[in-house]
């Protein structure tokens, strides 16, 4: 029900058309892709994974970090939308690629997807962005996980360090199931040589997928022997495996912790868990889903327009007005849409999960969850609405949809309002109200009876009567 | 030692095959010590299959030791992974705590209250504690619940402060709680008051008349001052009406310029009108 | 000079209408006088609305001429007191902004085309001229000389008492309530003198308008029914006093009620008790009047007195009951800080800290008023004299006025007033005595010696004049001189002091260069400016509510507290953010959407009025409301000194507010040679750091410093480490972590 055309509205007018202009951008926020090698030629090993990566529209720089050309930033500007970093053997990355760079590509919306491997140790720049965003690795900067209980009995059935697990689940139930959804039942993913990281308490972190209970992680270079009980690093669902971060303005991080997964090796073989079937790898497919996520691809959400209007019978037809008056019942529509590979769909709430309207000033007044409103939704865009009565309070209120959830795009939609008291000619007039009328009924009493005294004082001739003439004089 | 992937599938199928050996523990005991010497630490046994029967409370000075010796295939053996792992039921977390395992299989640890995360120990329900022994090779690694342990908070002694970590999701529902709507009494107490009200009018004026009040100078007035007495009360009548357009229907600058109109009248024609009365008073007829 | 030329002089002005004539011109002199006077502002420096709460009720006005009357009378404004907003055509007194809209209407129904900001500037001189003449009525009232009128009107155009609250710019509510306020007055001892209904209705008319005008009504209220009360204890009830108050309380009051702001609080509140309680016992007492007339008995008139007397004092029981049980408000804050001046530092900081509410410094006095406040008591001893009840009135008035004037500053305003009409009368009586060239002959004395006689037989020996004086020509001459030498004095005085003190606008500062000529330091201004230029619209400027009204009127942007201080939490909470560490204020901050801070800051310059002297009434005020988090005693050295430099406390140190103002500071200087000129104080080597907020303006001089408050970290660090990593800094390893580990809950 949009009454006018809004300039949030013109704007996504225009950014659709834009969109549709760059057909062969398939990521949201571009498709520049800069992958980083040791030597560009280990590329060769990652074929397919990449091959998926052009097929979806990306166009791939290669660069070794010690590159004198690799910049990330020209003029400014960020000269790619997305970085993948593969296992380097060097140190650090060198001066073009500081943790400051990094933290500022973030910050200029880039997407970073860092990828580990327990063969190599991780250079000391990305363990610094890493420490910025609460994300620890092991000590020595190398570590491998192991599980005696889920290994793959193929390839690692004596070192028991290529994990054979089961797509994964989301940490909570009101999470999307963006990485396990439609996965063919009984594939298991590989993760080979893999390193796990422990993740500090930021809310910005999820973790896609998580050690199993009884793997843990060690160095293999000196606990190769005994593991000595006050060395351990970490154990259990503490560790995660693949970390999801988003920043603030939704620039994604994905740490993947094991580079070896995303190798063509990997994405044909087949694995058996101790004591099952061998089964195909369910990574081409974990590793499109984890890229397409980390580049904007996946869990993207656009809001299409807001609304919000007067719900009375006898109200002015304005969309969006920018005062209401305190107890107004007020109806607020939102509209999203979410993004998959290459289009635009309507969203829809994951299960368990609610979209919620807050109206606060300083603190939320009202919480409340908004509804699929079928009326304005279509194939590319679902509408979500509540109706409300707007509190007994004035002042500066903001209509608010703050939809942060992991995997998805952060939604923070604030529209400010101001509430009014009532004007003073919008009470219930005092003959309405029945406690006032004997009031009125005084009002009355005091005007006949002035009128009637005016009358007698000016006309009323003296009477004989003594006590009459007293009370005209 | 070093693993590498060079190791032949086939190979792996093979061991996968054979597997046949299994890890598992003997001598498996926990008993808690008290710090005061006084306290004789009570002990209990647990293997494998059988779980302690009762939760083993742990009081904040005390020390929970578990001591066990790990065997590969019945025979003493150090594994790779030799932990017990403390979960607390309601929130699934874990926390693993490594034993120390000698040569031939003899694994100890203790834990006391400071080792325990935070999460466990706010907690009102019991840990549940299970040893998870596992290592490289063929040999089938055990993951096996052992006990329950309690924790005896000290209640000197301040839980620690945790404050669950903000996570993106859903929030309670808020609705405003609006203030009462100012009530009026019962119609029928304002209505009464109303007609009570109204009822002095009727009253007033039968007392007037009672008194001797009449309308007899009216003709003398009108008489002598027509115009002035007429536009005189007229005007009085008129600004009460004013009174109540403003009151229904006007607003202030409707009726403010009417109000100064209607009050030139009256009191231009006020000044004669009055005047007579006076000229009536003066003559002493009044 | 002969006393033939004086005669003829005197001549002159004998005809009863050439007196009229020059009455009239003499007034019109000082009403252009006392206009004129007032100019010096907008000469000096331009046309501008002075001060802070001037641009406040100018900005109201403006939405009153732009909106219309109702739509300003129902007023929400969403750009102050953020997030709160406030209701601001019901909590504010119309009169003043209704006034410049109406002449403003008049004038373009004229056609002459004027500026909104010329009719605000102006009014308060052209109101001045009509005080002059409400004053020279006042007096008219009081005796029987005009030249006291005159002289009068004279003091009241150019006391430095009033013209401090009117010049030019000067856009307040006391720029029309002084005149509303005599001219209330003067109708009320019309009506009195006369016991006449309409005198009475026209003062309720002009109480009704003062009302709609400043808050100070409160005086009228409470000055009118102890007049009332004072001449019924002197015995002195007449039906004149009757009519007349009973008029003007149940029209006032009604009128009264009409304002918003005002409403019910007439009824409600401590303040307009005596009103109400004074027009109660006038029932009474015209009920006891004529139950008297009708029943001679004297005992029984005995027993009436000490019936009323006991109903008095019931009633007076009763109030107190109806006040502890909280039906009737009791007394506010505002109201007892007027009885101990030390109320206010204790209990309401934020009064207090108003430096128009301190007690008045003795010289104030004579600063303001000069030779007036001399003669002031000369003319109340006359009165005394005279003791008719209009003269009661000033007396009354006066013991009043001079203790509030005494007790706040800004009282003087209403202290002037009587001052001026009692010095009228006193210097008129001296002049209409010295100036009279004639000497009495002897029949005169011998007259007068037989009527002493006489009288010493039957009266007080008091009541007799004997016939002594000055009649010397030139002792008279001397005193006349002597006089006209003060009253120049006066009026060169009040001059000066229009011109030097109460003419800057105090929003653009006037200094000397060493050369003589005059600096201008228009820091303010170029603050403003920027803010409105380089801002967002609906961008929110955290900053102490003295530039509130300011930065709503000059740089149109929302602003979270201003000098009108209705919500003392709010005003707290902005206290609490500024003497707070970083990471206390910055959540709060965000909380109330501040995009900008600003401070005003003098210690490049030496400016007196800065935030940091204003600093521990922010502290004082917040410790009010969270005496565990703020603490004042933390601002100051363990010896009690209240320091900025290298010895300041860590809690000032860390202060949002000392470090916004020393940012940086120390980069003007040569290294460790930072000096606040200000406090005179050198400053530590090393500079204060911000990581929450970022410098975004600092003006000219540095009066005036802006700084942008930094969004949440993107990839949710806190600040502090977030800056330490822009820096290059190594993060430190957490490896020893204190407490109990903490598993990560998803």
């Amino acid at each position: 029900m949009l009454r006018s055309t809004s300039p949030l509205l013109s704007l996504f007018a225009f950014l659709l058309v834009w969109g549709a202009a760059l057909v062969s951008a398939v990521s949201t926020t571009g498709n520049r892709l800069l992958a980083v090698f040791d030597d560009v030629g280990e590329k060769e090993n990652y074929s397919k994974f990449l091959g998926d990566l052009e097929g979806r529209g990306f166009q791939i720089s290669y660069e070794t970090p010690k590159s004198e050309s690799l910049a990330l930033f020209h003029l400014g500007e960020r000269a790619y939308d997305h970085v993948i970093f593969f296992p380097t053997k060097t140190k650090g990355l060198g001066p073009n690629l500081t943790p400051q760079i990094l933290v500022n590509f973030l910050n200029a919306n880039g997407n970073i997807l860092h990828t580990l491997s327990s063969t190599t140790t991780t250079p000391n720049t990305l363990i610094s962005l890493l420490a910025e965003l609460d994300i620890t690795l092991p000590t020595e900067r190398t570590g491998l996980v192991v599980d005696h209980f889920s290994y793959d009995t193929l390839s690692a059935a004596e070192t028991h360090d290529v994990l054979a697990l089961p797509p994964p689940v989301p940490v909570r139930n009101d999470i999307s199931p963006l990485f396990s959804a439609d996965a063919p039942a009984g594939q298991l993913l590989a993760f080979p040589h893999g390193v796990g990281a422990v993740l500090g308490p930021r809310e910005q972190l999820t973790p896609i997928l998580r050690a199993p209970k009884t793997a843990y992680s060690y160095n293999p270079k000196e606990q190769s022997e005994v593991l000595e009980a006050n060395e351990l690093f970490a154990a259990g669902q503490q560790l995660s495996l693949v970390t999801a971060f988003q920043a603030i303005n939704s620039a994604r991080f994905v740490l993947l912790g094991s580079a070896e997964m995303l190798q063509d090796k990997w994405f044909l073989a087949e694995v058996a868990a101790p004591g099952g079937k061998s089964v195909k790898t369910f990574n081409r497919e974990f590793a499109k889903r984890v890229s397409a996520w980390a580049f904007q691809e996946l869990g993207v959400l656009r809001v299409n327009w807001i609304e919000h209007h007067l719900n009375e019978v006898s109200a002015v037809n304005e969309s969006n007005p920018h005062i209401y008056r305190v107890k107004n019942d007020v109806t607020y529509t939102i509209s999203l849409s979410e993004y998959a590979y290459d289009k635009w769909t309507s969203f829809s709430l994951p299960a368990n999960d609610v979209l919620q309207l807050e109206f606060s000033m300083l603190s939320p007044f009202h919480r409340l969850p908004l509804s699929l409103d079928k009326a304005h939704s279509s194939p590319e865009a679902s509408a979500y609405t509540a109706s409300f009565k707007l509190p007994d309070q004035h002042g500066i209120f903001n209509f608010k949809v703050n939809y942060k959830r992991p995997f998805f795009t952060n939604i923070e939609e604030k529209n400010t309002v101001s509430v009014r008291h009532m004007a003073h000619d919008e009470w219930p007039r005092s003959f309405v109200i029945s406690g006032a009328w004997p009031w009125i009924a005084g009002i009355g009493a005091t005007v006949s009876g002035w009128v009637v005294f005016v009358a007698l004082w000016m006309y009323s001739a003296p009477t004989d009567k003594k006590v009459g003439s007293k009370k005209t004089n | 030692m070093r693993f590498t992937q060079s190791l032949a599938p086939a190979l792996l199928v093979l061991a996968g095959v054979v597997q046949a050996t299994s890890w598992g523990f003997d001598d498996g005991s926990v008993s808690v010590v008290a710090k005061r010497a006084g306290d004789a630490g009570s002990k209990e046994r647990f293997t494998s299959k059988t779980l302690a029967t009762k939760p083993i409370s742990l009081g904040s000075t005390d020390t929970l030791k578990i001591s066990l010796t790990a065997k590969d295939n019945g025979s003493g053996k150090r594994p790779h992974q030799a932990f017990v792992i403390l979960k607390e039921k309601e929130t699934g977390l874990e926390a693993p705590f490594p034993l120390t395992v000698k040569e031939n299989g003899k694994a100890v640890t203790s834990i006391t209250h400071k080792d325990l995360p935070v999460q466990f120990l706010i907690t009102d329900e019991p840990l549940e504690a299970s040893i998870v022994l596992g290592s490289f090779g063929s040999s089938k690694a055990l993951d096996a619940p052992v006990f329950d342990v309690k924790l005896q908070k000290d209640p000197n002694v301040p839980l620690p402060s945790y404050e669950k970590p903000v996570r993106y999701g859903k929030k309670e529902e808020i609705h405003h709680i609006f203030r009462a709507d100012p009530q009026s009494p019962p119609k029928v107490i304002s209505i009464v008051f109303a007609l009570a009200v109204l009822a002095t009018i009727p009253v007033l004026f039968i007392s007037w008349a009672f008194l001797g009040a009449n309308l007899n100078h009216l003709s003398k007035a009108i008489g002598a001052a027509p115009v002035s007495h007429a536009t005189f009360f007229g005007s009085l009548l008129a600004m009460e009406g004013v009174f109540f357009l403003y009151y229904t229907t006007w607003n202030l600058f409707q009726a403010l310029p009417v109000i100064g109109a209607v009050a030139v009248v009256t009191v231009l024609s006020g000044t004669k009108a009055l005047g007579e009365v006076q000229s009536r008073r003066l003559a002493g007829e009044r | 000079m002969s006393a033939e030329t004086l005669q003829v002089l005197a001549d002159v002005g004998k005809g009863k209408s050439t007196r009229g004539v020059l009455r009239v011109i003499i007034l019109a002199l000082i009403a252009g006088a006392s206009i004129a006077s007032r100019l010096f502002s907008v000469i000096r420096f331009e046309s501008i609305i002075h001060e802070f709460d001037p641009w406040f009720n100018f900005r109201a006005t403006k939405y009153l001429v732009a909106n219309g009357f109702y739509n300003f009378w129902d007023w929400f404004d969403d750009r102050t007191w953020h997030p709160l907003g406030r209701v601001t055509g019901g909590t504010l007194y119309p009169g003043l902004m209704v006034t410049s809209g109406a002449i403003w209407h008049a004038l373009r129904a004229l056609t002459i085309p004027v500026d909104i900001r010329n009719v605000c500037v102006l009014l308060a001189p052209a109101f001045s001229g009509l005080t002059a003449v409400a004053a020279y009525l006042l007096t008219n009232e009081m005796t029987t000389y005009n030249s006291a009128g005159l002289l009068a009107a004279l003091f009241m155009g150019i006391a430095p008492g009033y013209i401090s609250r009117s010049v030019a710019g000067s856009y307040d509510n006391e720029a029309i309530a002084i005149f509303l306020l005599v001219f209330t007055f003067y109708l009320w001892i019309k009506a009195l003198k006369q016991g006449s209904m309409l005198w009475g209705a026209l003062c309720a008319l002009f109480y009704g308008y003062m009302v709609a005008s400043w808050g100070g009504y409160a005086f009228i209220t409470c000055l009118l029914p102890l007049h009332a009360f004072v001449l019924i204890l002197m015995g002195r009830y007449s039906t004149r006093l009757y009519v007349s108050y009973t008029t003007w309380y149940a029209l006032g009051t009604l009128a009264s009620m009409q304002i918003p702001f005002v409403g019910f609080l007439p009824v409600k509140t401590s303040e307009h008790m005596p009103a109400l309680g004074i027009f109660g016992f006038l029932q009474l007492l015209a009920f006891l009047d004529y139950v008297r007339s009708a029943i001679p008995s004297r005992q029984f008139q005995t027993f009436l007195w000490l019936f009323a007397g006991g109903i008095f004092v019931m009633s007076l029981a009763a109030l107190v009951v109806a006040t502890s049980a909280g039906v009737i408000a009791p007394w506010s804050g505002r109201f007892y800080s007027l009885w101990d001046t030390g109320y206010a530092k204790i209990h309401i900081p934020i009064i207090a800290s108003v430096s128009e509410h301190q007690p008045t410094a003795w010289p104030a006095f004579f600063f303001d008023l000069n030779l007036l406040i001399f003669v002031f008591p000369v003319g109340v001893y006359l009165c005394f004299q005279e003791l008719a009840d209009e003269h009661v009135f000033i007396i009354v008035y006066a013991v009043f006025g001079s203790y509030f004037a005494g007790v706040m500053v800004r009282l003087m305003l209403t202290l002037t007033p009587v001052v001026c009409v009692a010095g009228a009368i006193a210097i008129s009586t001296i002049l209409n005595n010295y100036l009279v060239a004639k000497t009495p002959t002897e029949e005169d004395q011998q007259a007068a010696e037989a009527a002493e006689k006489k009288g010493s037989k039957s009266g007080l020996k008091s009541a007799t004049k004997p016939v002594v004086g000055i009649y010397g020509l030139w002792s008279k001459s001397l005193m006349v001189a002597g006089m006209a030498v003060y009253l120049l004095i006066f009026v060169m005085h009040c001059t000066w002091v229009t011109s030097n003190a109460y003419s800057s606008p105090s929003v653009v500062l006037a200094s000397r260069m060493p050369d003589g000529s005059q600096h201008i330091i228009d820091d303010y201004r170029e603050a403003y400016q920027w803010l409105r230029q380089n801002t967002k619209e609906d961008a929110k400027i955290m900053s102490w509510w003295d530039y509130g009204y300011q930065i709503g009127g000059m740089a149109d942007r929302p602003t979270l507290v201003d000098n009108n201080t209705w919500n003392n939490t709010h005003i707290a909470t902005v206290g609490k953010a500024m003497s707070s560490r970083e990471e206390v204020s910055y959540p709060i901050m965000r909380q109330h959407e501040v995009d900008y801070v600003l401070v005003v800051f003098g210690g490049l310059l030496g400016y007196s009025g800065d935030d940091i002297n204003k600093f521990l009434w922010m502290v004082r005020i917040a410790e009010g409301i969270w005496p565990d988090e703020v603490s004042e005693r933390a601002f100051f050295t363990p010896r009690g000194e209240y320091r900025v430099d290298g010895e300041a406390t860590e809690t000032m140190k860390n202060s949002l507010m000392y470090k916004m103002s020393y940012y940086n500071f120390n980069n003007l200087f040569p290294p460790g040679q930072a000096v606040d000129r200000m406090r005179q104080a050198r400053l530590p080597e090393v500079g204060p750091s911000l990581s929450t907020l970022e410098e975004a303006f600092t003006s000219e001089n540095w009066i005036i410093r802006i700084y942008k408050v930094k969004d949440l970290d993107n990839v949710g660090r806190d600040h502090i480490s977030a800056t330490a990593f822009e820096k290059g800094l190594k993060k430190k390893k957490t490896t020893k972590k204190r407490g109990p580990r903490v598993l990560r809950v998803d």
